[in-house]
């Protein structure tokens, strides 16, 4: 479980977690970038997503840190540009960082249907989904974050999120032709 | 909790390899006596990859806001100096 990564649990906590990683590691990226002839924005995309692998596994306390949190998110940020242009993965150095789970298809943007549906109409249980189980917070802190009356009520509440969006994701699964997955 | 609930906390459990040997047990039971098991547990299966979809691009959107407001800001101009100065 998560909790005592450096991302807090609210929207501020994380915005300045990301403020002090963008200032402590992007410019090493993007020197290393702008060496391999990429440009900035080449630089920005391939870090946005080598911090979104360390937020996933920092909170879901996955991360093993044998260095710093600057050479961890440059080794990630090195890997996704050889995937990115299909360079021999050999010559760059990750002896000692973790990429198993690292699937740039998963990186890719939500689109679709269905995905605009739960943004809109399924908000509200799609944020108590995403809280327990993407940023893993604990019960307590989503009790208070979302008002509950207590943890068995917070508890509930998600069963029943999970219950209504897996029936709506079932039901538009087979009205949308662009649902595939 | 309702029938259905329970069902879901077991089926959840039994995606993440959490439940305790008792309600894994009861899992077991649920699976010979309910047939449509393997649809149920297929689509909550679903839901946790979409939920992790949707709060992937939520996360995104929020960093995307950090670099705008880095880039964007004159509390952050010797930084953002330093970036362009790269590509310069």
């Amino acid at each position: 479980m998560a909790h005592d990564s450096n991302f807090g649990t609210t929207l501020t906590d994380r915005e300045k977690a990301f403020i002090a990683l963008y200032k402590s590691a992007f410019p090493a990226v993007a020197k290393y970038v702008n060496k391999k002839a990429g440009t900035f924005d080449d630089a920005k995309d391939i870090f946005q997503d080598a911090l979104i692998i360390y937020y996933e596994k920092a909170v879901s306390g996955t991360l093993v840190l044998h260095t710093n949190e600057q050479a961890y998110l440059l080794g990630i940020s090195k890997h996704l540009w050889a995937k990115k242009f299909r360079e021999n993965l050999k010559q760059t150095p990750l002896d000692d960082i973790e990429l198993d789970f690292v699937n740039e298809d998963d990186l890719q943007p939500a689109a679709g249907k269905l995905m605009h549906y739960l943004e809109t109409a399924g908000q509200k249980c799609m944020e108590i989904l995403k809280a327990f189980y993407y940023d893993n917070l604990p019960v307590n802190r989503i009790t208070e974050l979302f008002g509950y009356s207590g943890v068995r009520s917070a508890t509930v509440q998600k069963y029943k999120c999970m219950e209504k969006v897996r029936e709506t994701i079932k039901e538009k699964s087979l009205a949308y032709e662009d649902f595939i997955e | 909790m309702r029938t259905s609930l329970n069902e879901i906390k077991l089926i959840e459990g039994y995606i993440l390899n959490s439940n305790p040997p008792e309600e894994a047990l009861l899992f077991e039971a649920m699976r010979i006596l309910n047939p449509d098991l393997p649809e149920q547990v297929m689509w909550q299966k679903k839901t946790h990859a979409i939920v992790k979809q949707y709060s992937r691009k939520k996360l995104r959107a929020e960093i995307e806001v950090v670099h705008q407001r880095l880039f964007d800001e004159t509390e952050h101009k010797s930084f953002r100096q330093r970036i362009l100065n790269i590509f310069r």
